[in-house]
């Protein structure tokens, strides 16, 4: 068997392919590099300026008093960026980065969640980054079916598959040895390039890499050997059932052509098309129509009068309309995020897809990341109005009347108590939402390596 | 003779599994990618028309309330319609602004527009398809997979020699090769194109006039002018390399660069992004000169001995400047109040002074926007479409990138077809102008207060759009096609001496 690996990848090296192989991957993952050096520090800079705004801000109205801190809440929460940001764009532009808090509110703060629409002005032609998705998914793997395509026909058409049989060696030793010759041979450029790429990102002095972002890089390494393996048992299957490599190379063009390059967008589009959604009118219109409904119902709210029943009314008022505000834009934001996932869900057929949305969560970046984003904001709401809970109990001279300026406590509050917001990523969490994907994945490859050794294992020479 | 060999080239071509295998994805695709571009403009469509009946509801049952100054902040709503051709090429028809307020305060363009949209925002990180970019994946792929072995594989099994027995010039054969071919790859294009235009025709809402076919027979051309050209890049491999191994893997390297890797790699080279931080310069600037406006209007009121003295007329003619730094765009507000719609007896007097002070104040507002205007086009020019055009340029020296300018160009979902919308804004917003100046609208009572007749809007000049003349759409995309039809030439002749020279 390793004889035959041998062979194949002496066979490989010394070939075209091989050559334009290592040059291509290395033009694009130099790229790559060179984009995420130029780009990433802009936009952690970017990060780092908006959260500091966003602290002041906090620790000015923390000085201001607690009711202050209650009524304008702690400024907008911004989402962090990815240091792998380089294996996965993930469609970031269209993400929106933060969450905010609605303008000219007049009771509570509550969250909201913005669209963004950055592209809206850009005249510009469409933009797909070069980032890892790209290279492994369409290059890398187009590239695995060129290696493979004739590995068995070639060989049938030169007659050399009957000479190799003729010796004493089982068909499946012939076949893993052939897989394995061109897995090696395919990684080898891979490797190089992807080496180049990852001392260019590591060795520039504004980024840094932790030894979390490697532990995830090496599981996006391990889960790109899973996908070339799973074209190459796909050139591996075509080129044992077909008798010619010329016919395997074109079933296998069609094949990547329907399922990498095309599925995807089809599917998305199809699945997106006919799903009926929720605008951003009829949102409002939802909103108003709860708003005025509270408003009937709370109509003493509006007198402006300071004693204390009226304060509790209009207290009671502010809370509502928060509690009610915020849990309608959670469930529209939830909304929209279902609709999307469901969309891309069905695109999970297509293994580029599957690459894409375990390289997304792995990465930290793309919509999950987003979802993620908006659990953590959520989270730290609620410890948020803990703590204002907290400390207005804490103050004796407060008439404790949530939501009201005159009911709460004007104390001015030590800005290191009030909590920070943390943007927190948890490799285990990340784990859990791919694993059903990963094992999809998987199962591909195993169906297409059976399917390979049933072909190769019944064919006649 | 020749004829003979078209026929047999036919014949081979047509009688492969790679023909029918190429015409059953393509077929798939392109009908199942239609229906839903379709489904997704006739949604755009019908969003549109409610935009603009919401509109004109609004204009007649809220505004009727409003004096003409209102115009100024409020402005005149103008919706753009989606481009039914934009199926085939969506361009930017999708991605950019479509809804646009004309006020004669501020001149409008791409970058003031707004974007009604029903749609779910998110669903943008979704890479989005249309049947040019199928086009330009898999009829490229078809040309380079019929053509690697056109002159290899004859080498290889000994028959070109027979064939060169004959008296035929070598040139024929060449041409006889290239027209079999190109006429079996024009089948699936033209058949999925039928199925297209059935599909087109069987929705309602969507109507094509005469222009437009002829439009997307542009379209097709260019087509066939890429698929050509894919198809002699096959053919020149082929005649160099004469295996036929070597050849089909060196096309599907070429291909992959050509597609794929080239126009994702010089855009992620090149930063073809926004350049928004030279933003700032021309806002300062633009914020001058209403400043300008602001002290010429306190100069006027201050030498006005009537207005300089009275009190409590403020409401009525003060205002304050809103802007919007990421348009550059300001608005002078008239200080909402509620006492707008009726004017108090008291003030009566000094109504005649007023109407001086806007017929003076008009005019200036008008002619600073022009003057702004003179800082924001050159500003606009070099953040957003200097990039543009220059990723523009870089894509171009891929036959890919070249197609799909000019396919745009056909359907006019590109940038000048867009801007060609918002040129008709300008130019409804002049009209609006010269309304104001014919009928003295600015010196009228009407114009800052609805006390005593309401402003009937429906008398102002109204907004109509028509798609850019076929003429047009020709003349933009003439020059990529010449490029793309050069390319053709130069290669076909770099066949020809390989061929003529080699042996066989």
């Amino acid at each position: 068997m390793w004889h035959i690996t041998k062979r194949e990848i002496y066979n490989n090296l010394n070939s075209l392919r091989f050559a334009l192989t290592t040059v291509l991957l290395l033009a694009l993952m130099v790229t790559n590099a060179v984009r995420h050096i130029r780009e990433h520090p802009k936009r952690v800079q970017k990060y780092h300026d908006a959260v500091t705004a966003s602290m002041n801000l906090l620790t000015s109205r923390a000085d201001d008093s607690l009711y202050t801190l209650a009524h304008e809440g702690p400024g907008t929460l911004y989402k962090k960026p990815s240091p792998l940001h380089f294996c996965a764009a993930g469609g970031e532009a269209f993400l929106p980065d933060r969450v905010d808090s609605p303008s000219g509110s007049r009771g509570f703060w509550r969250l909201e969640y913005p669209d963004v629409n950055i592209n809206m002005k850009n005249v510009g032609p469409d933009v797909s980054q070069v980032d890892w998705t790209f290279i492994i998914g369409y290059i890398l793997s187009l590239i695995a079916l060129l290696f493979t395509f004739d590995a068995i026909s070639g060989e049938r058409e030169h007659g050399t598959l009957r000479l190799t049989l003729a010796n004493a060696i089982p068909r499946h030793t012939v076949l893993i040895g052939k897989f394995l010759g061109a897995l090696v041979s395919i990684t080898i450029p891979f490797m190089l390039a992807m080496l180049v790429n990852l001392l260019m990102i590591s060795s520039a002095n504004e980024i840094h890499l932790s030894t979390e972002a490697w532990g995830r890089l090496g599981i996006i390494l391990f889960i790109a050997l899973l996908y070339t393996c799973l074209f190459l048992a796909l050139g591996l299957l075509v080129s044992a059932r077909v008798q010619r490599s010329a016919v395997s190379l074109v079933i296998l063009l069609l094949t990547w052509v329907t399922f990498v390059a095309f599925m995807p967008s089809t599917l998305a589009a199809l699945a997106s098309g006919f799903s009926s959604s929720m605008s951003r009118h009829e949102y409002s219109d939802r909103y108003g129509q709860s708003y005025h409904k509270l408003r009937r119902t709370w109509r003493y709210a509006w007198y402006q009068s300071n004693d204390e029943k009226m304060l509790r009314i209009r207290g009671e008022w502010h809370t509502k309309i928060a509690v009610r505000g915020e849990r309608l834009a959670g469930e529209y934001l939830t909304f929209k995020i279902t609709q999307v996932q469901r969309a891309r869900s069905i695109t999970s057929i297509s293994p580029a897809a599957l690459l894409q949305h375990l390289f997304e969560a792995f990465a930290g970046t793309g919509l999950d990341r987003y979802q993620q984003f908006t659990e953590n904001a959520q989270r730290y709401a609620r410890e948020y109005r803990e703590f204002i809970v907290d400390m207005e109990r804490g103050d004796p001279e407060s008439r404790h009347i949530m939501g009201v300026r005159e009911g709460m406590s004007q104390k001015p509050v030590n800005p290191e108590a009030v909590p920070r917001f943390e943007d927190t990523r948890n490799i285990g969490k990340d784990f859990n939402t791919a694993a059903t994907k990963l094992l999809l994945l998987t199962l591909f490859v195993i169906v297409l390596l059976a399917g390979a050794y049933l072909a190769f294992v019944r064919v006649e020479i | 003779m020749f004829l003979t060999l078209i026929r047999r080239e036919l014949l081979d071509n047509l009688m492969t599994f790679r023909f029918a295998a190429a015409v059953v994805i393509m077929l798939l695709l392109v009908v199942a990618n239609t229906v839903v571009l379709i489904k997704d403009y006739e949604q755009r469509l019908a969003d549109y028309n409610t935009a603009v009946k919401t509109h004109r509801q609004e204009l007649q049952q809220e505004s009727n309330t409003y004096s003409y100054a209102m115009l100024g902040p409020w402005g005149m709503h103008v919706d753009r319609p989606p481009n039914p051709l934009s199926i085939f090429n969506t361009g930017l028809d999708k991605r950019l602004g479509n809804e646009i307020r004309v006020s004669h305060t501020f001149t409008p363009t791409i970058w003031d527009a707004d974007k009604s949209e029903a749609e779910n925002p998110l669903f943008n990180i979704l890479t989005s398809i249309d049947i040019v970019l199928i086009f330009q994946g898999i009829l490229s792929l078809l040309a380079l997979i019929f053509a690697y072995d056109a002159i290899a594989g004859e080498y290889e099994h000994g028959t070109l020699r027979l064939v060169l027995s004959h008296p035929v010039g070598r040139g024929y054969i060449l041409f006889a090769k290239y027209i079999g071919a190109m006429v079996c790859l024009f089948v699936p294009l033209l058949v999925s194109l039928l199925l297209m235009l059935i599909l087109l025709t069987t929705s309602a809402m969507i109507s094509l006039n005469t222009d437009d076919f002829l439009r997307i027979g542009g379209i097709v051309l260019m087509s066939l002018v890429y698929l050509s050209l894919f198809y002699l890049i096959g053919m020149l491999i082929s005649a160099i390399t004469r295996r036929t191994s070597t050849a089909l893997i060196l096309s599907m390297f070429v291909w992959g660069f050509l597609v794929l890797v080239y126009p994702n790699l010089i855009l992620t080279a090149v930063d073809t992004a926004p350049r928004t931080d030279t933003e700032s310069a021309a806002y300062h600037q633009v914020k001058q000169i209403w400043e300008e406006l602001e002290r010429e209007c306190g100069q006027f009121l201050r030498n006005d001995p009537v207005l300089s003295s009275a009190e409590g007329l403020g409401d009525y003619i003060y205002g304050a400047i809103s802007d919007e730094p990421s348009r550059l765009v300001f608005h002078h507000l008239r200080r909402a109040s509620s006492d707008l719609e009726t004017i108090d007896a008291k003030f009566e007097p000094y109504v005649p002074h007023v109407q001086n002070y806007f017929r003076f104040f008009g005019p200036l507002t008008v002619n600073t926007a022009e003057r702004t205007w003179l800082i924001r086009k050159p500003a606009f020019e070099t953040i957003y479409i200097q990039p543009a055009n220059r990723g523009r340029m870089l894509l171009k020296f891929s036959p890919a990138g070249l197609y799909d300018a000019a396919t745009e160009a056909w359907a006019g979902t590109d940038l000048n077809g867009i801007q060609d919308f918002f040129t008709a804004t300008q130019n409804y917003r002049q009209a609006i102008i010269n309304y104001f100046h014919d009928e003295k609208i600015f010196a009228s009572r009407q114009w800052f207060s609805s006390d005593q007749s309401a402003v009937d809007w429906d008398t102002l000049p109204q907004f109509s759009f028509q798609r850019s003349d076929i003429g047009i759409n020709a003349k933009r995309a003439v020059p990529d096609l010449f490029l793309l039809l050069t390319m053709n030439v130069l290669l076909f002749i770099a066949i020809f001496l390989v061929f003529v020279k080699s042996e066989v």
